[in-house]
């Protein structure tokens, strides 16, 4: 879990990410240091967690606050990669791909 | 209709945007779902498909006002029931396909967002289809349906997206654009949006244009005008049931369905009666203008699209024709030439055209005047129980499906009469403007991810069958079986008593005939003298006796002799690839080849090439082929010892060449290494003590092993570039082969034992070592301290290329051969001049694929270059 300030702890995404994670919404909500998503151990992510996911950034953001992903096995972050969703890409630490494919 | 990107209708936009996202991010999820989910989602569709297939049909047709409820009900059975017990098994997702004989697997990979098109004729069926085709190849798909039925269209799409759901699909993997004044304008927007991957666009020929002109992948189809071809040989009652069956089909919806009949005129009468008999119209010519007139629209040529899906009696109706109640088809002759009828175009109603052929070329060319006539590469149909016409018929008409004896629109949809994949959607090639011919269906909506592993490169060794070693062995030749025998041979060898030598051990009942024209390197024209020679006397067995060029040269003469027909120019065609060659050689030799070389060098005995000179166009061309080998090599010392010196000393270099060029070769293999290290190792014996005393037959006979251990070496390995240089240079200054391999040989091995400046591209040769197995070759001669364990330490393996280099370079300096092209007595102004057409020559030159190094242009002619001074090891 992260704190509210100082360091900053990485948050393990267990499982599925099929819906929102009430405690991570409160993490954001009370803390100020930038919040590190662990998907180690993530397995499936559906439509509402990768929507969750944006709205979190955006929260954060909004906050001054980072979002950053660690450990994202490759089908989770093939999931990212073809959402083409800008905020989550960059959570993940890759280039912003807002134009759309391009080769 | 061009697809616009100018539209400011931000409600539009937005709408757009919302259904692509949507789409985007199920897409993106659809990749995570195994085989078996997919399956289980496939499964739930299908089913809600079937329960509500009725109910959907009579909303398409109360809403379109076309085609017959029934018949749409079967419809959205085959998009559901039929395409699934086609589909259930076929795997899908991961690997999809594995083919152990190219050792490759293929791997799908979705499409991920599909806009689809759905037509007002199949508003229900297309959906269904698109659907269960869409989830079982994990995409997500956005429909835009026809404004005309849009209700239906999407009430489809709903039912089977809350299925799918229920079993655990993706949340928006299906959506669907609403019935509004601006679908079309949605549709627009989409066919254009970047997050869109693919268009599916089945329908009207305006819709399938503007996905094909949007810039994205398009899966289109072409429109249709469906021949159907009668042969007299067809049987009268089927067939006209059949047709009448497709014809009527959702009345004639369908675009397989049948547009114009070619009758044979034998079978015409009792055809056209049984038409009758079974419901149908037939028009006299009066009542054919009558329904041209409201069938067809006068401002475009084509059909009258009010009247698609009507009844015959509706048409009827609409042309003033008095017809019998329930008309099934109505049939109108088609007078003069088709080809400007108005009628022969495509007609989706119960109206059918035809017309009455005298032969089976009329009946095909007529039916390819319709199939011409706006409907290439859709759908044609041949009724013929004699299959020679059938196949005529579907050889010369472009469709993509070509019905046999069966109804075109039902059979064109595929499960029902034939095992044709399911679909609503008719691929039509080319022809009709589509990327594919195929019935459109899951193949089609995925990438496939070709994985080829490295091809598995297996050795094959190939050599003379029979090989006698020894001084003494020629006695052999008393042994083997012979009636007939051809012995080519040179005066030279008949001088020095060779040629009575063979002739004494010749079986006696042996007919034997003597060719001795054969001088060194034989041209084309002294291999023709030498044929017909062979041709004039007849023999079942060719002795060989001589040096490289006559045993050569016995290979292909034995080649023309046997297969007169073969063309020596294709079969030296060159090659890259030595395990599958363009040029096929005949598989077996009918006449026996004996070889007896009288030289200890080419080891041509037991080897697969052979050389042929082009004197006209000054170019040596070799043929290679395991049946170019003898069927028996007599390997006798006794032949050389009265070799002379200079011969001895440029063939063994030759041989010598043989085994360290086949030693680094990229086809070496632990076969062919020993052969090379064994040669090399007899030849740095016996050349010296040779030529100490050149009659002393045991060491005779060890150089004579040396030059057949290493002819077997590159007839399984082949040589390198040391051999392409001395081509060139043989050819243009007329230097024998071995001397002007030596010249070379110590620039080439330095040169393939430095890292290539670019390296082989060739499977079987994964990493570079030709520097290792020079030192290898350094250690197995003793030439330096055999440490194992620092044997492949850099700093070793130079030492022990230096110690190989000057070992030959001591050979030669002891022997007396020549090492350097100066010593050749080579004018240097003339040799540089002469460098860039030698350069010319070694780039052509099958030596170089073999060779453990990327030869490159200014590496040969550097080094020709550098083997011109006289050498300082």
């Amino acid at each position: 879990m992260a704190k509210a300030k100082g360091k900053t702890e990485p948050v393990r995404i267990l499982g599925s990410l099929d819906k929102g994670k009430d405690d991570v919404d409160r993490l954001v909500a009370a803390s100020e240091s930038d919040i590190i998503l662990d998907f180690s151990a993530c397995t499936f992510i559906s439509v509402d967690g990768i929507e969750w996911l944006e709205e979190l950034a955006i929260r954060a953001e909004s906050k001054g606050m980072k979002v950053r992903f660690e450990n994202i096995p490759p089908a989770i972050y093939k999931v990212f990669k073809i959402s083409h969703i800008d905020c989550i890409l960059k959570a993940c630490g890759a280039p912003s791909t807002a134009i759309g494919p391009v080769c | 209709m061009v697809v616009s990107v100018k539209s400011n209708d931000s409600a539009v936009d937005e709408r757009a945007n919302n259904l692509v996202r949507q789409a985007r991010l199920a897409a993106a999820v659809f990749t995570q779902y195994s085989q078996e989910e997919v399956d289980k989602i496939v499964k739930a569709m299908t089913v809600a498909a079937i329960e509500n297939a009725a109910m959907l049909a009579l909303l398409a047709h109360e809403e379109t006002r076309m085609g017959v409820t029934e018949d749409k009900i079967l419809k959205n059975y085959v998009a559901s029931e039929f395409f699934y017990n086609q589909i259930k098994h076929k795997k899908t997702v991961g690997i999809i396909n594995e083919i152990p004989e190219a050792n490759m697997v293929e791997i799908s990979e979705p499409m991920g967002v599909i806009l689809a098109l759905a037509p007002v004729t199949n508003p229900t069926s297309t959906v269904i289809f698109k659907s269960i085709a869409c989830a079982k190849t994990r995409n997500s798909v956005i429909f835009s349906p026809h404004l005309m039925a849009a209700n239906s269209s999407n009430m489809a799409a709903k039912i089977v997206y809350e299925a799918a759901l229920s079993a655990g699909a993706p949340k928006g993997f299906i959506s669907w654009v609403e019935k509004s004044p601006r679908l079309r304008k949605e549709t627009e927007r989409m066919m254009v949006h970047p997050e869109v991957d693919l268009i599916f666009a089945t329908g009207g020929t305006q819709m399938v244009k503007a996905a094909y002109s949007s810039g994205k992948p398009a899966l289109g189809v072409g429109s249709g005008n469906t021949p159907v071809y009668v042969h007299k040989s067809a049987k009268v009652s089927s067939t006209a049931m059949d047709i009448i069956i497709s014809k009527t089909f959702d009345n004639g919806t369908e675009c397989p369905s049948e547009q114009s009949l070619v009758i044979d005129r034998e079978i015409a009468e009792p055809l056209l009666s049984e038409f009758k008999r079974l419901g149908c119209y037939i028009c006299s010519d009066e009542e054919v203008e009558k329904v041209t007139a409201v069938v067809i629209d006068p401002r475009t040529g084509g059909m009258n699209y009010r009247l698609v899906g009507q009844s015959a009696n509706k048409v009827a109706e609409e042309a003033g024709l008095d017809v019998p109640e329930k008309t099934k088809i109505i049939l109108c002759p088609m007078k003069g030439d088709i080809r400007h009828h108005k009628l022969a175009v495509e007609k989706l109603m119960p109206v059918l055209g035809y017309v009455i052929v005298d032969s089976v070329n009329e009946g095909i060319n007529r039916a390819l005047d319709i199939n011409y006539a706006g409907g290439t590469g859709h759908t044609a149909g041949v009724f013929s129980e004699d299959d020679d016409v059938a196949e005529r018929f579907a050889e010369a008409i472009n469709a993509g499906r070509i019905l046999v004896n069966s109804p075109t629109s039902i059979g064109g949809l595929g499960g029902v009469y034939n095992n044709l994949n399911t679909t609503l959607s008719f691929g039509c090639g080319t022809g009709g403007g589509n990327i594919t011919s195929d019935n459109v269906g899951i193949k089609n909506l995925m990438n496939y991810k070709r994985v080829p592993r490295r091809k598995n490169f297996t050795y094959s060794f190939q050599t003379t069958k029979n090989i006698y070693v020894n001084p003494g062995s020629l006695d052999h030749l008393k042994g083997i079986e012979m009636k007939s025998a051809f012995v080519l041979t040179t005066t030279s060898a008949e001088k020095r008593g060779h040629l009575e030598m063979v002739l004494d051990r010749i079986p006696s009942d042996c007919r034997v005939s003597i060719y001795s024209g054969i001088g060194a390197e034989p041209d084309f024209e002294a291999i023709e003298k030498a044929v017909a020679a062979i041709n004039a006397k007849g023999a079942d067995t060719i002795i060989a006796l001589g040096g490289g060029s006559v045993l050569d040269a016995a290979k292909i003469i034995r080649l023309l002799y046997d297969y007169p027909d073969a063309d020596l120019k294709e079969l030296s065609l060159n090659f890259f690839d030595f395990q599958d060659r363009m040029i096929e050689f005949p598989k077996h030799m009918k006449t026996k080849l004996v070889a007896i070389p009288t030289t200890s060098g080419t080891g041509s005995e037991v080897t697969p090439f052979a050389v042929v000179k082009d004197s006209k166009r000054h170019r040596k061309l070799s043929l290679v082929d395991e049946s170019m080998l003898p069927e028996v090599a007599i390997i006798d010392a006794n032949l050389t010892k009265t070799l002379p010196v200079e011969i001895t000393r440029d063939t063994a270099f030759d041989a010598l060449t043989h085994a360290i060029e086949s030693l680094v070769s990229t086809f070496a293999n632990d076969y062919t290494d020993g052969l090379a290290l064994e040669s090399m190792r007899l030849i740095f014996e016996a050349l010296p003590e040779v030529l100490k005393d050149p009659e002393n037959v045991v060491w005779r006979h060890k150089l004579h092993n040396a030059a057949c251990l290493a002819g077997m070496a590159i007839g399984n390995a082949s040589v390198g570039v040391n051999h392409a240089l001395a081509h060139a240079l043989g050819a243009r200054f007329n230097i024998p082969h071995g001397r002007a391999n030596s010249v070379f040989l110590l620039s080439t091995i330095a040169y393939n034992a430095r890292i290539p400046s670019k390296f082989v591209a060739v499977s079987n040769y994964p990493v570079w070592i030709a520097d290792k197995k020079y030192a290898r070759a350094a250690r197995f001669l003793g030439l330096i301290d055999s440490v194992d364990s620092k044997k492949d330490d850099p700093e070793a393996v130079k030492a022990a290329v230096d110690a190989l280099l000057k070992a030959i370079a001591d050979l030669a300096r002891s022997t007396g051969q020549p090492m350097s092209v100066s010593e050749l007595g080579v004018d240097l102004e003339e040799y540089k001049r002469a460098v860039p057409m030698m350069v010319a020559g070694t780039v052509e030159d099958m030596s170089i694929k073999t060779n453990p190094r990327y030869a490159m242009m200014d590496e040969f002619t550097q080094l020709f270059i550098e083997s011109y001074p006289p050498r300082e090891i």
